[in-house]
């Protein structure tokens, strides 16, 4: 097998071969896809096919030796692409992913429906795909900008009557990704060279320092972390639930978490304590408890697991931001761990919301009975995401913590506040939804809740698998996949060595099951398990404030470009007003002066001609002399 | 052989624009399609430069260079289609005779003035430009467009009137006119300041830019052809023959005209994202991308030059496609005003597309084309070593994004505003005008090796 994927490398390695396997041929599956929306098997087979032909090109690029080739396209822009291990175990991710969301997405649209979701969930992955293994760092942008198309379009679907989300998220991501062009340039100024590769820790100062920080703020905008993240909110919803799947919950994090690991790892020098680390940190750290404590009090589904897709996120940043070997394994296993748990929960979220119609917790209840693989399911994923000791998310948020409390005593305690909040809101959701009496939303008679079809309950059992697999044999991701593609020579597999993190991680987890049996108690139920966190003094108006809108960036954002646009016209009226009156009024009133003074008088013009004559003579004899 | 091609490249539309109006009074089918054939004849001679790689040639005060050959491509291909758009969107209007004539008056007039190597000469088709101009922004004889195109000619002509000042001052420094002689040269700051005059005001650079807003009362193919891909790009193609291909001038220039741009680029991005009035928003827009062209072949460097060229190419079609757009809304609806549009793509499907591709194309989303020339204009000014006028221009990037989606959403989502219940699609050649810019503007971004070449061989002549 390794042979094969060696030789398939190798050919991917020639000229134009990897853009033409990689790139190409997924866009053209897009299109096949599409062209095909109205034969439910059909589009399914085709669909699998290219799906499945990418995870086949993905693995041997990772398993066979990476790819290397550059082919001349246009003089300032060589089209190389070069990956490295990492690179290309990102890549075998992004695959993986994909092959399981597309046949999710597939069963979730009914035939003739989905075609142009998945024709630009076809043309993202060949821009991911670009993006992960460019190696010229302009091509890099141009097929990370690509994927702003293909958002804004997705988006769209549906939403042709209000585009509110999808305009936010073009300004948000747009801006994200022009900061990043920025500190794209910049890097090349500070690198003298355009290629990746050879760019490495470069020092963080002057020009180096603004390509650093815009590509990080590039990156965070990518990963959904704060300031750029309150879209993801909003399209949970009015976006499609695979949408959810597919960019929050995987290819986002995926590239985001990418370039910042590879900008911490190799392409600058920058050192645990330097400011950098501690902005990146600082920014992860605020992510992951804003934004699981916004999590913390919804009562949507969709809208829960967004605010989790921002605070996992926040995890990562934070675990990676800290430079430490084992903060950047932690933060990059749990991208890992992330994109098969949120996607997987995001999945769980799309059968609810096929047999419910709705994703309101308030609506439905208890249909655990009635779901029971779906169930199943849910609670490998939340107990993975709320970090039980034994689950993958357990294991890469120990060394999270380990990283943390290393750096500032407080990253450690907001991160382990945050795992409060999120066992606390995944203790809820599960509650409300899956367990007590079954209710069914108005007009669903109980019959119609059952488990979804094959398609969609495939994908999930299989990311569960992963997930379990990933906790249980963590040795293969943490060292095997991402210590040696990042070349940390030091284990940090097994079960966690600090004993005193694990007592208190499980402490906090304890701490969210008596909150939850209490709120129960108390609130009357498990939906409002944490109402007396929600209403508690203090943190009531908080909440009224965030909830109405007041804190989000965007909203100071465009404040902010509002004023600036009214001051940009009212200069812009200034201007105006100085050519289209001030400039006709002087000429008019100079015209009609002198129109008044030509009145006919003898003596006038005698006068006139006198001092002009004298004012003649006195030039003449300035310039004599 | 050469000098045929070049001879055809110039005349054939300023020649032809004066039987048009015979032609009207024959068949006005007749005269619309020699009106296209005389604007095809000069893209086509043009191209065959490019595409059997004819040597370039001198003749009579004229030279086809790499400059002046890409120059003519890039106003010659938008101005086909313009033409094209044109039987559709002034059928039925009066004074159609001169409308062709000035139209293909002015493309002839750009030809001789990219092809001229003879500054007198350049004077000469800058003003009949402008007064092609003057005439077509006052086409509907409207009193307020009568004042708008007066506006337009007295700003454009004064600040011509002073680039002349400035060529007669390179006279009396080197008592010749041909550029071909002067190569090298150094200007001296005051000649350079007067030329600046000509060039800011015709490429609508703050604060000599008042005139392009206004001139939106034109009918919408002229505001395209005129005030987003030909007539404004006279300026920037000056700027790069005169300072960046023919004279040296300060090092001093290479801040102060980056931070002029920068100024420009703001300020018109910002009264973009209040403008009521669709062709309003996308002037401004016009003038914010401009300032990126100027900072382009300002910078100083090669990659900024590059960039600078790719600009004008990829900006002449997405916005030249933005303004047909916008005309096919206006056009059936009757008024420009945003408040009065909304959820329109259910009207007008087929140009709710073309305005996205184009608009995208503007934003500088890859793969379209305005993303290449966006990167490498930012990357030119990097490399010169202004990191902060680069940081600017990002923000001035960042509004386009929004003020373009902003006016998008604002004509085509949402709900129907209800205003225009018979509003419906353009015809046949409107849209297929639209769509086949929005396409280029796509193609030229994914075939970007094909312009680039050209850009390239300009670049080898530095």
């Amino acid at each position: 097998m390794t042979g094969l994927f060696t030789s398939v490398a190798e050919f991917l390695s020639r000229p134009y071969m990897f853009i033409a396997f990689m790139i190409a041929v997924p866009a053209l599956g897009g299109v096949l896809v599409w062209l095909l929306r109205r034969f439910g098997a059909a589009r399914f087979i085709v669909s699998l096919i290219f799906a499945l032909s990418n995870l086949f090109f993905a693995a041997s690029v990772y398993y066979g030796g990476g790819v290397n080739t550059s082919a001349p396209f246009l003089r300032a822009l060589q089209l190389s692409f070069i990956t490295t291990e990492f690179s290309a175990m990102c890549l075998f991710a992004a695959a993986v992913l994909f092959l399981f969301v597309s046949a999710y997405s597939l069963s979730y649209f009914k035939a003739g429906h989905g075609g142009v979701f998945m024709l630009y969930y076809f043309i993202s992955l060949a821009m991911v795909n670009g993006a992960l293994a460019s190696d010229n760092i302009g091509m890099m942008l141009f097929f990370w900008e690509g994927l702003l198309c293909t958002l804004f379009g997705i988006l769209l679907i549906g939403n042709l009557n209000n585009p509110r989300t999808a305009i936010k998220a073009l300004a948000i991501s747009g801006t994200a990704d022009l900061f990043m062009m920025l500190g794209i340039v910049a890097t090349i100024q500070a690198a003298g060279t355009v290629s990746i590769s050879e760019m490495s820790s470069l020092p963080v100062t002057k020009m180096g320092a603004l390509g650093c920080v815009m590509m990080l703020l590039g990156a965070l905008g990518k990963a959904g972390a704060m300031p750029f993240h309150s879209w993801i909110p909003n399209a949970a919803s009015d976006a499609p639930t695979p949408f959810l799947a597919a960019f929050p919950g995987s290819f986002e994090k995926i590239l985001g978490i990418y370039l910042i690991t590879r900008i911490f790892t190799d392409m600058y020098d920058i050192t645990p304590g330097s400011a950098i680390s501690v902005f990146v940190s600082i920014v992860g750290a605020v992510t992951l408890f804003l934004g699981v404590g916004m999590a913390l009090v919804q009562k949507d589904m969709k809208r829960l697991l967004s605010y989790h897709a921002i605070s996992q996120v926040g995890y990562m940043i934070l675990g990676i931001g800290t430079a430490l070997p084992v903060g950047i394994v932690g933060g990059t296993y749990h991208m890992l761990n992330n994109i098969l748990y949120k996607s997987g929960l995001f999945i769980v979220a799309g059968a609810i919301e096929k047999r419910t119609k709705t994703t309101d917790l308030h609506n439905f209840h208890g249909i655990g009975r009635k779901m029971p693989a779906t169930t199943a399911c849910f609670i490998i994923f939340g107990l993975s995401i709320a970090g039980l000791p034994g689950t993958n998310g357990f294991f890469s948020k120990e060394l999270i913590f380990d990283a943390a409390l290393e750096t500032n005593i407080v990253f450690y305690i907001l991160a382990l506040v945050g795992a409060f909040m999120t066992a606390a809101s995944f203790l809820k959701l599960g509650g409300a939804a899956f367990f007590g009496r079954l209710r069914t939303p108005d007009g669903i008679d109980e019959n119609e809740i059952r488990e979804v079809n094959a398609g969609m309950l495939t994908p999930m059992c299989a990311l569960a698998v992963l997930c379990l697999a990933f906790g249980v044999y963590n040795t293969y991701p943490i060292d095997t996949l991402i210590g040696k593609s990042l070349k940390i020579e030091e284990s940090f597999s097994g079960w966690p060595h600090s004993s005193t993190l694990v007592i208190i991680s499980c402490a906090v987890l304890a701490a969210a099951v008596a909150n939850h049996i209490y709120g129960t108690r108390h609130n009357g139920g498990a939906l409002n398990a944490v109402d007396h966190i929600h209403y508690a003094p203090g943190l009531k108006q908080v909440y009224a404030v965030a909830e109405a809108g007041y804190l989000d960036p965007y909203r100071w954002f465009m404040g902010a470009v509002n004023v600036f646009s009214a001051a940009c016209t009212w200069i812009e009226r200034g201007v105006s007003w100085i050519y289209d009156k001030a400039v006709p009024g002087i000429v008019n009133g100079v015209g009609n002066a002198l129109r008044q003074y030509s009145n006919g008088s003898l003596s006038r013009y005698l006068i006139t001609a006198l001092v002009g004559l004298l004012a003649l003579i006195a030039i003449f004899i300035a310039a004599i002399r | 052989m050469e000098n045929i091609v070049l001879y055809t490249v110039i005349l054939a539309p300023l020649l032809g624009a004066f039987t048009l109006p015979i032609f009207g009074r024959i068949s006005p089918k007749l005269r619309d399609i020699a009106a296209l054939l005389y604007v095809a004849a000069a893209l086509v001679c043009a191209a065959v430069y490019v595409a059997f790689s004819l040597p370039y040639g001198f003749s009579f005060g004229f030279l086809a260079d790499a400059l002046a050959v890409f120059m003519a491509v890039a106003a010659t291909s938008v101005a086909v289609f313009i033409v094209i758009y044109s039987w559709g969107y002034i059928n039925g209007h009066e004074h159609q005779n001169e409308y062709y004539f000035m139209v293909v008056l002015f493309i002839g007039a750009m030809m001789g003035l990219v092809f001229s190597t003879n500054l007198i000469l350049i004077y000469t088709f800058w003003e009949i430009s402008a007064l092609c101009c003057w005439r077509l922004i006052g086409f509907y004889r409207e009193e307020l467009t009568i004042v708008r195109a007066n506006k337009a000619f007295i700003v454009t002509v004064l600040g011509a009137l002073i680039m002349l000042v400035g060529f007669v001052g390179i006279y009396g420094e080197y008592g010749t006119f041909d550029m071909m002689e002067m190569k090298g040269k150094t200007l001296p700051l005051w000649i350079v300041v007067l030329i600046l005059f000509g060039i800011l005001s015709k490429s609508a650079t703050f604060p000599l830019h008042s005139w392009l807003p206004d001139a939106g009362v034109a009918p919408s193919p002229v505001t395209s052809l005129l005030h987003a891909a030909v007539l404004v790009k006279i300026g920037v193609y000056a700027y790069a023959r005169l300072f960046v291909i023919t004279f040296d001038i300060s090092k001093a220039f290479t801040v102060a005209l980056p931070v002029i741009a920068a100024v420009s680029a703001l300020v018109s991005a910002g009264a973009a994202m209040t403008a009521k009035d669709i062709k309003r928003v996308i002037a401004y827009s016009t003038i914010s991308q401009l300032a990126f062209i100027l900072l382009g072949l300002s910078c100083g460097t090669e990659t900024g030059f590059v960039g600078g060229l790719l600009y004008i190419l990829a900006h002449s079609v997405a916005k030249g496609g933005l303004f047909l757009c916008a005309g096919i809304v206006e056009h059936s609806l009757h008024t420009k005003d945003l408040d009065k549009m909304g959820g329109l793509w259910r009207r007008f499907p087929l140009t709710a597309v073309a305005f996205a591709l184009c608009a995208f194309s503007v934003m500088g989303i890859p793969p379209f084309s305005g993303f290449f020339a966006k990167y490498l204009v930012i990357e030119g000014i990097i490399d010169a070593g202004h990191p902060i006028i680069g940081a600017v221009f990002i923000a001035g990037a960042v509004m386009t994004v929004m003020y373009l989606t902003r006016v998008f959403a604002l004509v085509f989502l949402g709900k129907e505003s209800g205003y225009h219940p018979e509003a419906r699609e353009g015809s046949t050649v409107m849209i297929g005008s639209v769509m086949a810019l929005g396409v280029i503007a796509l193609i030229l971004g994914i075939l970007i090796f094909l312009p680039g070449g050209l850009v390239s061989a300009v670049t080898e002549v530095i």
